[in-house]
């Protein structure tokens, strides 16, 4: 294991975001971004090549397009002067990191990122900066403010995150080797364990002369694996093997993970966005001074709205 | 489906989002535009959601994947919020330059 290399790697990374941030031509800072995002291949590469001699296995093509693509694209949009065009790089962030989400079979959240990122929290921010941004005199012909076109201390952020990197890195390199064995296929089947009506319709529509309910074994589980197959056993003692389109969808076992594991969370980010809701009313009412005769003219409309 | 997957894979993961918070972080601190810097914090938790759901997909958890649900949730709610404020502070001063507004600090 060469420890030395991966820091070296993330010392040229930083260099490289330095280069995109700073002020330049339009055809360095796209030169800068290019070098950002191999640098950044070269560390995933080093990274996984290290690692990979504990197990065989190697990043896939669609990973590589992605994570590269979320990578430009981000530091796109921290170097883009104008507010606008930072707000769609974030969008294409988002769609490259709903990628990597469908890469880990997380589909659910993939197409939730979307929605939620790329569809409302997005509009806002771009409803906001058009509300800003008033830049539509045609008299002007540069519509960037000055505090977009200067950074401010780029040299010290990139050492901060140069820094950051560093640790990060280390803590990957030598903090997943020592992480536990990776558990059995047996966590997978719990999933439709815990869903007990399901269970039974499924093992039913497999075989609807199996007598339920089934044996559990000393651990109290009844779905048993053996060369890495799954079986349940009957009351009656018949064996029936169970294949994995059984297994519940992605949906269903998040919902379950949801309100199983974290009912108080969830109740609590129902709160949170509540408030969330009063807060931006309250904030962005716009109070209007109204003198005595319009006070009077409002009493009045609203007695006659009443009566 | 469900395959083995292995420390290699988890780490490629991983420093995809760890590069992702770093970028996020330079450019919280280096852009002078209110909305900008928010948009920032927006990526960092976008690094986060990755390495919580490649964590769990490691270890065949879905509790990573429920916790992407409440990074949604908080980043909702903190853009409403901040969006909110920065309106109501460009109203006042007509500018998105965290400069300006220097004197709150005081």
């Amino acid at each position: 294991m060469d420890p030395v290399l991966p820091y070296l790697v993330c010392l040229v990374l930083a260099l490289t975001i330095y280069a995109a941030i700073r002020p330049a031509s339009l055809s360095f800072q796209v030169g800068a971004i290019v070098a950002t995002v191999a640098a950044a291949g070269w560390l995933i590469g080093i990274v996984a090549s290290i690692l990979s001699s504990l197990d065989g296995d190697a990043a896939t093509p669609f990973f590589i397009i992605f994570s590269l693509t979320l990578l430009g694209a981000a530091v796109r949009m921290i170097s883009h002067e104008r507010p606008i065009y930072c707000a769609l790089h974030f969008v294409l962030v988002v769609i490259a990191s709903a990628g990597l989400l469908l890469l880990l079979e997380a589909e659910f959240m993939a197409f939730a990122i979307i929605i939620v990122y790329a569809g409302a929290i997005i509009v806002t921010y771009m409803f906001v900066l058009m509300l800003a941004n008033q830049s539509a005199d045609p008299n002007i012909p540069d519509p960037r403010t000055f505090y977009d076109k200067i950074p401010r201390e780029p040299a010290a952020a990139v050492g901060v995150g140069f820094l950051l990197l560093c640790i990060v890195t280390g803590t990957v390199l030598h903090g997943t080797t020592q992480l536990p064995v990776q558990p059995q296929e047996t966590i997978v089947w719990q999933t439709l364990e815990q869903l007990p009506k399901q269970f039974k319709r499924s093992v039913l529509e497999l075989d609807d002369t199996f007598a339920w309910p089934p044996e559990v074994n000393e651990q109290g589980v009844a779905i048993q694996i053996e060369n890495e197959s799954a079986f349940v056993v009957s009351s009656d003692g018949v064996r029936l093997e169970l294949n994995q389109t059984l297994l519940p969808t992605n949906t269903q076992a998040v919902g379950w993970s949801l309100i199983n594991d974290f009912p108080v969370s969830l109740e609590l980010a129902g709160v949170i966005l509540l408030m969330a809701m009063l807060g931006a009313a309250v904030l962005a009412r716009r109070a209007i001074e109204l003198g005595e005769r319009e006070k009077r003219a409002a009493l009045l409309a609203n007695e006659e709205a009443s009566s | 489906m469900l395959a083995s997957f292995g420390a290699a894979t988890l780490a490629s993961y991983l420093i995809v989002s760890g590069i992702l918070l770093v970028i996020g972080i330079i450019g919280f601190l280096v852009r002078r535009n209110l909305i900008v810097m928010f948009l920032c914090t927006e990526l960092m938790f976008q690094a986060a959601a990755i390495a919580f759901v490649a964590v769990g997909r490691y270890y065949l958890d879905y509790s990573g994947q429920v916790m992407v649900i409440f990074i949604l949730t908080v980043a909702a709610a903190e853009a409403a919020l901040a969006l909110a404020l920065v309106v109501f502070m460009h109203r006042q001063r007509d500018s998105l330059d965290p400069d300006v507004y220097g004197e709150l600090a005081e």
